[in-house]
């Protein structure tokens, strides 16, 4: 398992665990089984644009260290389900 | 006179609404509440605290019929579980007041995660309408919402609106057709079990939800809370965290909803991830920050000067006008320095104080502030603030009033505590004029070393201040975690309103507390009293005081009092008190308007010129003092004891409007234990100063 600080922009990942009692982290989409991707980090490394869904983040490393995640290579499905369209 | 023409009748306002009713407007961050507020309500945009605490509360009537609507704009919140002040305003706004109507506000563009939000409001079984706005974000990213659909599946009316462009006609007869929603959420077994054993104690059931999912503060007996800890435990014990239970089935229901009504046309990278790549580079995002930032402070302080120095000029000349009056003496003064100067002084701040709240709601509302704290975030971490906070501590140079009122924008209480207590260290514009002076007499070599220095002086005594306040107040290190909201272009009826009524609100609050500082010094000034000037003889009682940072003369520490209403007056009053005062002038009726006429006139010329000046190099008007008033310090103070003269009036209480702001913002308790503070560390850090040169 990896955090999610040790991860790259351009690299994509599904969250497995986030740290108890982090409820702004859930509120704001990183919860478990959502999909994410590092967007950018800031000019000085920290912190980190992170994408969740339709909802992009600015994340401090020591935040994103706590966050345990699962590496996805990029064909693999984004963050929300294929959308079927309606009749 | 009788003009059917200019005086429209209007049956709307002219009819005496004979109901009240209060709709809320709940929706996440930048869903565009106020955008619609704004073009429901038109011109009545109110901003105001919430009772008991110091959040800001923005509302507007509006009247249907026979019904006066109050449209209230609750602050954003993902969810009915709070993580900061706003938040849990929202839930006890919901909860122990509950509103007529509540209007939930999508944000079309990120639909599924607004509708996780929707679809717990509807368990509060409060009278419901939908607006999902922001549909041109939503085509742009190529994406179709089925609003029947969708009004259909949740069993609610829904309107789309693009709010910012006033497109917001099916917002009203939606609102009528509001119907007390039914659940839609199907929770796991554990927790439905959980909810129903809680029935006897907890009858409303999304009070038993948020309960069970840790949030704290709801209305609850003892019994309650009783069973409702048992509840918990059984749930943890067979390993079911019930916070994450709840927002699972929540997020599955609203892909569920959001499947059925909407569907993508194409897919690409969305302009802000573009503009991102640009703003947020790496090597191009600082320089480019750094240029917002100044274009911001141009903007306001360029733009400000020529009607702050017409509210000047009409102080001069009404003050002329009152010299003239056939009064006693000391009337004409109460009337000419006391009165107009102090309701000058108020009104000075008020052209500035909307610029830089224009300034500051285009910066927010265009997503750019976050992008800032995104690129300032590193160096916060240092002070243990969160990335936003930069954004206020540098407003501080400019105005520390703004600043303080800037602080807002910041989301935890303590962070915005910290940050409020560390702006007035920040060496406003005010303090150049008093720096300049004693730099250039004492320092002539080193005079701009000097005034640096001082710069730099403010921001380690605020940043330490912050760091300092975190470990005695054991604050968590501010955190990272924000939205970056999409790239905007905010509507400019919006901004206009948004930062005249956050002006008019500054005047309200503030202006008498400023008005009642000018009137004491005025009254310390001139009233008659055991013999002598009261001024005099407060300023010789207080200066044995400073003996200690090399501050003998009498009229140098006098001039720290009328310092404390505004700094820009220190000069002022040196040189009166060490050459002598100038009377004012009176003035004629005919050659006043004369002078008004023409300061109005040479205000908008101004205005325009500093509109092309705003693209040209910045030059900094350091105008020398007269030589009398350098030559009467030189005798008046060592080197030393000027430098500790500069330190004390960078650092201590930067002027009664500031501290007006502060208790405005973290209440007059703090406020005062501040000024307490701020004259400790000015005090102190003079000493050691003055012990610095030989």
């Amino acid at each position: 398992m990896l955090s999610l600080a040790q991860l790259s922009p351009g690299h994509r990942a599904r969250i497995l665990k986030v740290p108890p009692g982090q409820k702004r982290l859930l509120a704001l989409g990183l919860r478990p089984g959502a999909v994410v991707e590092i967007l950018l980090q800031a000019p000085l490394g920290d912190p980190l644009e992170v994408r969740a869904g339709e909802t992009y983040l600015l994340l401090r490393r020591a935040e994103a260290k706590d966050i345990l995640v699962e590496t996805l290579l990029s064909n693999e499905p984004h963050g929300m389900p294929p959308v079927q369209p309606t009749r | 006179m009788e003009c059917p023409r200019c005086n429209p009748p209007d049956s709307v306002t002219l009819k005496t609404p004979s109901t009240h009713e209060r709709w809320a407007l709940v929706g996440g961050p930048n869903t565009g509440k106020s955008s619609l507020i704004n073009a429901l309500a038109g011109s009545q945009l109110s901003v105001g605290n919430w009772a008991g605490t110091t959040l800001e509360r923005l509302s507007a009537q509006l009247d249907l019929e026979a019904t006066r609507v109050e449209l209230v704009d609750l602050p954003g919140t993902y969810s009915l579980l709070a993580t900061s002040p706003e938040e849990a305003l929202v839930v006890r706004e919901l909860l122990q007041n509950p509103p007529d109507l509540v209007l939930n506000v999508l944000d079309a563009g990120n639909l599924e995660r607004s509708l996780v939000l929707t679809l717990e409001l509807m368990e509060l079984g409060l009278p419901m309408a939908l607006v999902v706005n922001l549909l041109d974000e939503a085509e742009a990213k190529g994406l179709r919402i089925n609003l029947e659909a969708l009004e259909e599946v949740l069993g609610l009316p829904v309107a789309g609106t693009v709010a910012s462009r006033g497109q917001v006609a099916g917002v009203l007869p939606k609102a009528k057709e509001a119907r007390i929603p039914s659940p839609k959420v199907r929770y796991p077994e554990a927790l439905e079990e959980a909810i129903h054993r809680l029935g006897p104690w907890i009858p409303n059931r999304a009070l038993a939800l948020l309960a069970l999912m840790g949030e704290e503060g709801l209305p609850l007996s003892r019994e309650a809370l009783q069973a409702l800890k048992e509840e918990r435990k059984h749930l943890e014990n067979a390993g079911h965290d019930p916070y994450l239970l709840a927002l699972e089935a929540r997020y599955a229901t609203a892909r569920e909803i959001y499947r059925r009504v909407a569907h993508r046309v194409e897919t690409k990278a969305p302009l802000t991830e573009r503009l991102d790549r640009l703003v947020l580079h790496p090597l191009l995002g600082l320089p480019l920050f750094l240029l917002a930032l100044f274009a911001t402070f141009r903007f306001t302080f360029t733009l400000s000067t020529p009607w702050v120095n017409l509210i000047g000029k009409v102080q001069e000349v009404l003050a002329g006008w009152a010299v003239a009056l056939p009064l006693p003496s000391l009337f004409r003064s109460f009337l000419a320095e006391g009165l107009v100067a102090g309701v000058g002084t108020v009104l000075a701040f008020a052209p500035l104080l909307f610029l830089l709240y224009l300034a500051l709601a285009f910066l927010e509302l265009s997503g750019f502030l976050a992008r800032m704290a995104f690129v300032a975030d590193r160096a916060m971490q240092w002070a243990g603030l969160p990335g936003k906070a930069f954004i206020p501590l540098v407003l501080g140079f400019g105005c520390n009033v703004p600043a303080v009122y800037a602080t807002r924008t910041l989301t935890h209480p303590l962070d915005r505590l910290r940050t409020a207590l560390a702006i007035p260290f920040m060496a406003c514009g005010a303090r150049l004029p008093v720096f300049t002076l004693f730099a250039f007499v004492f320092f002539p070599q080193q005079a701009p070393l000097v005034v640096l220095g001082l710069y730099l002086l403010g921001l380690l005594t605020g940043l330490f201040t912050a760091l300092l306040l975190g470990k005695v107040l054991r604050a968590e290190r501010g955190e990272g975690a924000m939205e970056l909201p999409p790239y905007r272009f905010p509507p400019w009826r919006l901004l206009l309103r948004l930062a005249w009524a956050r002006t008019q609100s500054f005047l309200q609050g503030a202006g008498g507390p400023i008005l009642m500082a000018v009137l004491v010094v005025w009254a310390l000034l001139h009233l008659p009293f055991l013999g002598g000037s009261p001024y005099a003889f407060l300023a010789k009682a207080l200066t044995p005081l400073f003996h200690p940072l090399g501050l003998e003369d009498w009229r140098l520490v006098g001039a720290l009092i009328p310092g404390f209403i505004a700094k820009e007056v220190v000069v002022g009053t040196l040189g009166v008190s060490f050459l002598g005062t100038e009377g004012l002038s009176p003035l004629g009726l005919v050659a006043g308007v004369r002078e008004l006429l023409g300061a109005l006139l040479s205000t908008l010329t101004g205005t325009f010129q500093s509109l092309g000046a705003l693209f040209l190099p910045l030059n900094l008007d350091l105008a020398p003092e007269p030589t009398p008033l350098q030559a009467a310090l030189k005798e008046a103070v060592s080197p030393s004891g000027a430098l500790a003269y500069l330190v004390f009036v960078l650092l201590y209480t930067p002027c009664v409007a500031t501290l007006a702001a502060l208790r405005q913002v973290v209440g007059g308790k703090v406020a005062l234990a501040a000024v307490v503070y701020q004259l400790s560390v000015a005090y102190g850090l003079a000493f050691l100063t003055s012990r610095l040169l030989p």
